[in-house]
């Protein structure tokens, strides 16, 4: 039963309801031993009885008289008179007598399946040490809270509805002080008060040189070129404000920005191309077409798709009226999940249910609810009711391989007889409400629940979803302006995507084990306005850009160190290193190899000659590609909240000798030697190239002293030397 | 090709590098540990109990006939298939061990053999994903990583966590030594076995263009212009902290070419390990071991994807198979002995399930009869770090179909073998998606009765 009894975890409040009581009976006499034996009580030998005995032997009915979940009715036995068990004697005790017995008619529980070895062992080994019984908290109820069949109810309550994110976010006015001349944007206010109130000054704007740099990465994922850097620093020395805003509009209106947009987007959808499981050479599973899900990402942040529509259909195109064919390809959030081995088999659907359900709450509304899938939330008013009433939904969901005028092909097509024009996505199936799996044991069937959104995000007499499987009315629910948590989700991670860090340091975690907002006004005043402005990505992404805040140096004095260290007030820009899709892009734009087309199909990032954009990577769930691994790319088996970030001597070993970089350099440093005629210039060039400025003195002479030095390995130039260490350095690799 | 090679290393453990990442050293044990370091002998397939360390005469006895009971699937066999081997008692503690394994019977009071492990599916992937995880589907993380981070590393030159694969095709794959949601600074290293040339062992360990004084100049150079960027920004550690990882990276390139040369063995050791891919894994193991790095896992995958999973022709196919598990295995618990390791050295040897004591032939050629898969009784060998030597530990029944006595689930393996690492498999914890994690889920018992 282990497999699929799935209570799962340990959650510290667990332990502290149940040992509590029992440690608080501690002195000197109680050992730990004791309470080891109540751990194992509680761990091994409660949820066995609650599970298979309580039911007939319990609060509810006295099968023989037998009540089994309080020790003293335990001890005096059942009509028989004799005991249930013998404390410190297994083998004399009738309970273990009974689990064991080989009759059929005498063997407990007399239905269903039998108790497992491990099982009746962990009985008698209780029974051996003593039948410790922990007294309960109230001596006059039964030591099991409730019989097992009644599931988890949690009600929730007005005071659950109070919560700082599950209250619709609301304008506020920042105070009058912070209408100060430092602000360019509405953001901006809400970030001077916050220093004002700290007593700490924003750091001037970053040099104009400094600034294209960031923004260009930030909005493309690529560097400028030295053109672009000079025409933005001659046009900010005119006007620094209308060179800004044409810098910005011309980023945002580059195909490139859709790609950038789609590098944070695709490891939250947990995008992948495969399965983490294949069985032999067994590939019917897999995704050969995922990457037309991808290119639809990209193509709808190009497009400027309001972020509330780019939701719907992602969860429910084919239910929408009017949706053209070409935003079928949406659905590939939903129809490139995971498929488990043995799909079909209730357990196995189940868990891939769990996968949809994780996916879209903390995709989409920052809400870990996949833990209601055993249990009610231990710290969000989530129940297993909203679990199962969500799992439902995708329960009445077929993952299907079609085209987009509505050919289906057979599960299980083989990719070379797949049509071209295939799409991994989903469609209505056979509506069907779930019952709650009690401790999320798929043969423990509790109540049957509808399908509905989560109660303490929905209206208080809000419906049953009717509408098919219900995906569509899903999708309404949360790209929703009633939903309170759709656009702060939303808001904080375009605000780390730009400012290096987020406004809620859980990005995928708003509930209360997440983390509270750091300046909560200005997430809530931000959200509020991208709904009511639209929900325009590229307008939220103008208004960061654009702002003071945004654009301070990210230099400061050690007396705002030592007072802001994490920079939670944002009084000064986050240093950022580069993602590895931007270093990896950077090093393939300088060598002048970088492909540049949109969308296609995906490409083995391992190979040493793959020149496309690293977001067109091969992205496995079976084997992960050793370059994306090495650079911290997340598991595409589940949702990535945010990418962890490593500094290992592996990532160095490959900037120092894998093939793929000193093909790059030798063509970084062909293309310098070609772009002028003397060094001096070619150093020039390449410290605008990569860092977007001029050389000093100093680093001029370095590298004239480097070039000067014969080589005595063929294999080398100097010139290929330096382009090298030019590509890897940290100058190159972080963002001021 | 050197891409290919290798996965990338995780984080090397230097403190500093970590700090500057945002990741802590090590924090545990939660006490004093029997064992410092893991090796997992890990044999692709499922070897079966009854022909290795679970000596069954009733086989024999009641051959032919057909087993009762509740079975995963109904037999197509010819029933009970005795083994061909013969059983005797071995060293002071007199266990039983088949002729098939005449090394480790030699070492067998170092071992404990656990006859009564049990998994929940008879199947390879989740039943492999089980006995790696903790977990049926591909989700989780790997023991090795749960064990780095934990312990965290003890040679900053090398991986902590190395796995070692004789081929590339391994059913499941990397999801069996994935950090899946703990940071990447816990993924393993994973090594391909089939060319022992160093440089092939470790992806860019080595600049194929240039000379090592060279490649010296060239980050001479690197480290000015890097120190330079770091004094304009007032010490940023995490800067710092690139570049010492660099200057890591260029000192692991010979650290690391000696720790994985295994041709500086003497041609003595090397000819007590034997000469096979799993052999020369079991070598480099060692030397891996030796080198501080806290878990190995060496696959057993030479001759196919799970060598061990014999369908038909068992009889035949099993006995090769031990000669050469037997050899290396035998040969790395002495060396471990020899070199005073293997206190603190803990050993596991298994596959993800057990075979079936009846035959499996589906209707052909009794002559060709294999086993099935068999996950309700199975064994895994333990020794060294903590572990009793000489202990035979529960039982199966009569037939060795069920484990009856003492039966010990993965999860108990599981948790016994973080327990001997000094961690306490309760409060191993990982909070992801807004709940905490662990490897044994909500189930594991610390066997103690087979710890020293």
């Amino acid at each position: 039963m282990r497999s699929s009894a799935k209570t799962i975890h340990i959650c510290h409040l667990f332990r502290a309801i149940f040992l509590a009581p029992v440690l608080s009976f501690s002195n000197a006499a109680i050992s730990s031993a004791a309470v080891d034996l109540v751990a194992q009580f509680e761990k091994e030998v409660r949820p066995l009885l609650e599970e298979s005995c309580f039911k007939c032997h319990g609060p509810e009915k006295q099968k023989g008289g037998l009540r089994l979940d309080r020790k003293a009715d335990v001890m005096s036995g059942g009509d028989s008179g004799e005991p249930a068990l013998v404390p410190g004697k297994s083998a004399e005790s009738q309970l273990v007598a009974r689990i064991k017995s080989s009759k059929s008619d005498d063997v407990m529980p007399p239905k269903g399946e039998r108790l497992k070895p491990d099982q009746i062992a962990a009985i008698a080994r209780w029974i051996d040490n003593g039948a410790h019984w922990p007294a309960p908290e109230n001596p006059d109820a039964g030591t099991a809270p409730k019989p097992t069949a009644a599931p988890a109810t949690k009600v929730i309550t007005d005071k659950d509805r109070d919560f700082w994110s599950f209250k619709i976010p609301q304008r506020s006015q920042p105070v009058p002080a912070a209408k100060n001349a430092w602000a360019k944007q509405p953001l901006d206010f809400f970030i001077a008060s916050a220093l004002a109130k700290s007593g700490l000054a924003p750091e001037p704007g970053a040099a104009p040189a400094v600034l294209i740099r960031r923004l260009t990465y930030d909005l493309t994922g690529l560097p400028p070129t030295p053109e672009e850097v000079d025409t933005f620093v001659q046009s900010a020395a005119r006007n620094p404000q209308s060179a800004i805003e044409s810098l910005v509009d011309r980023l945002l209106a580059s195909p490139r920005f859709g790609e950038r947009m789609a590098s944070m987007w695709l490891p939250l959808a947990r995008y992948a191309e495969d399965q983490a499981h294949q069985v032999g050479k067994d590939t019917k599973f897999f995704y050969p077409h995922a990457y037309r899900y991808r290119a639809w990402v990209i193509d709808a942040f190009n497009r400027g798709i309001p972020y509330d529509q780019f939701m719907k259909l992602q969860l429910a195109a084919d239910r929408m009226p009017g949706t053209d064919p070409s935003d079928l390809a949406a659905l590939g959030f939903l129809g490139l999940g995971p498929k488990y081995y043995n799909r079909g088999r209730l357990d196995v659907m189940a868990d891939e249910w769990e996968d949809r359900v994780d996916t879209v709450c903390r995709t989409m509304l920052g809400l870990t609810v996949a833990c209601a899938r055993c249990h009610d939330h231990k710290f969000d008013p989530i129940s297993m009711r909203d679990y199962y009433a969500l799992a439902g939904v995708f329960a009445s969901t077929a993952m299907v391989n079609k085209t987009p005028d509505g050919k289906t092909m057979k599960e299980g097509t083989k990719a070379a007889e797949m049509d071209p024009a295939v799409m991994h996505i989903v469609e209505d199936a056979k509506p069907q409400d779930l019952n709650v799996f009690l401790r999320g044991n798929v043969d423990s069937k509790g109540p049957v629940v509808v399908r509905r959104f989560i109660e303490v995000l929905d209206k208080k007499d809000a419906s049953a979803f009717s509408d098919g499987s219900g995906r569509r009315e899903l999708a309404e629910r949360i790209a929703s302006s009633e939903n309170p948590l759709t656009a702060r989700v939303f808001v904080n991670r375009v605000w780390a995507l730009l400012l290096g860090k987020p406004l809620v340091s859980t990005p995928s975690n708003f509930g209360h084990s997440g983390a509270m907002p750091v300046n909560p006004e200005l997430l809530d005043d931000l959200a509020r306005r991208f709904m009511d402005g639209g929900w325009s990505v590229k307008a939220l992404v103008r208004e960061i850009a654009l702002s003071a805040t945004y654009r301070q140096a990210s230099s400061c004095d050690s007396g705002k160190l030592a007072r802001d260290p994490d920079n939670h007030l944002f009084s000064r820009m986050n240093r950022r290193r580069l993602t590895f899709e931007q270093w990896r892009d950077s090093v393939l734009a300088h060598s002048g190899r970088l492909t540049e087309s949109v969308g296609g199909q995906s490409a083995d990032i391992d190979a040493p000659d793959n020149a496309f954009r690293t977001v067109y990577a091969f992205v496995s769930r079976l084997k992960l590609s050793e370059q994306l691994m090495r650079f911290d790319y997340p598991d595409a088996n589940v949702h990535s909240e945010q990418r962890s970030v490593t500094t290992t001597p592996m990532q160095k070993l490959f900037m120092l000798n894998s093939p793929f970089m000193l093909k790059n350099a030798a063509s970084f440093a062909a293309r310098l030697q070609a772009g002028a005629t003397d060094d001096a210039a070619r150093i020039t060039n390449a410290y605008r190239m990569t860092l977007a400025r001029e050389p000093d003195d100093a680093e001029r002479a370095l590298a004239a002293d480097f070039l000067r030095r014969p080589s005595s390995s063929p294999g080398m130039t100097r010139w290929d030397e330096y382009a090298q260490i030019l590509l890897i350095s940290n100058p190159m690799l972080y963002v001021d | 090709m050197l891409g290919k090679m290798c996965a990338g290393f995780g984080l090397l453990g230097l403190a500093s590098v970590a700090q500057a990442a945002g990741l802590s050293s090590p924090r545990l044990p939660h006490f004093a540990p029997r064992a410092k370091r893991l090796v997992f002998l890990f044999l692709n397939g499922g070897p079966s109990h009854v022909d290795t360390f679970d000596p069954k005469p009733s086989l024999a006895k009641f051959e032919g006939q057909q087993p009762s009971g509740e079975l995963y699937r109904k037999s197509k066999s010819t029933g009970f298939m005795p083994s061909p081997f013969t059983f005797s008692k071995h060293g002071q503690s007199g266990i039983e061990v088949s002729e098939s394994l005449p090394n480790l019977a030699r070492v067998i009071d170092d071992c404990c053999i656990i006859r009564s492990m049990h998994t929940d599916v008879p199947n390879h992937e989740p039943a492999l994903l089980a006995m790696h995880t903790g977990n049926l589907q591909p989700i989780r993380p790997s023991l090795g990583s749960w064990l780095l981070y934990g312990l965290g590393t003890e040679n900053k030159n090398l991986p902590g966590y190395i796995v070692l694969r004789p081929s590339n095709q391994i059913v499941v794959g990397p999801a069996l030594w994935s950090n899946s949601f703990l940071p990447a600074e816990y993924q393993a290293a994973s090594v391909l076995t089939s060319d022992m040339t160093v440089e092939k062992l470790i992806a860019d360990i080595r600049n194929p263009l240039i000379a090592h004084s060279e490649q010296r100049e060239q980050l001479d150079l690197l480290a000015k212009l890097n120190q330079r960027h770091l004094a304009q920004r007032a010490g940023d550690p995490e800067l710092d902290g690139q570049i010492r990882a660099m200057e890591t990276a260029f000192q692991m390139q010979r650290e690391a070419m000696q720790t994985f040369d295994i041709s500086r063995e003497p041609a003595a050791v090397r000819a007590q390990y034997g000469e096979t891919p799993f052999a020369r894994s079991c070598l480099l193991a060692r030397r891996l071991l030796e080198d501080g790095v806290r878990c190995v896992t060496v696959y057993y995958t030479a001759t196919g994807t799970q060598p061990w999973d014999t369908h038909s022709n068992h009889n035949t196919q099993h006995p090769k198979l031990c000669a050469d598990a037997d050899q290396s295995a035998a040969a790395l618990i002495a060396d471990l002995k020899q070199r005073g390791m293997l206190d603190d050295t803990l050993v596991v040897m298994g596959g993800e399930f057990g075979r079936t004591p009846y035959s499996q032939t589906d209707g052909k050629d009794a002559k060709k009869a294999g086993r099935d898969h068999h996950h309700t009784g199975f064994s895994t060998l333990l020794a060294g770090g903590g572990v009793r030597g000489g202990l035979a530990y529960g039982e199966t029944d009569e037939f060795g179909m069920n484990a009856t006595v003492n039966p010990v689930h993965v999860h108990d393996l599981h948790a016994t073998i973080l327990h001997l690492l000094g961690i306490d498999h309760e409060r191993l914890t990982y909070r992801y998606a807004g709940r905490d994690f662990r490897l044994t889920d909500v189930s594991g018992r610390v066997v103690r009765e087979i710890i020293a």
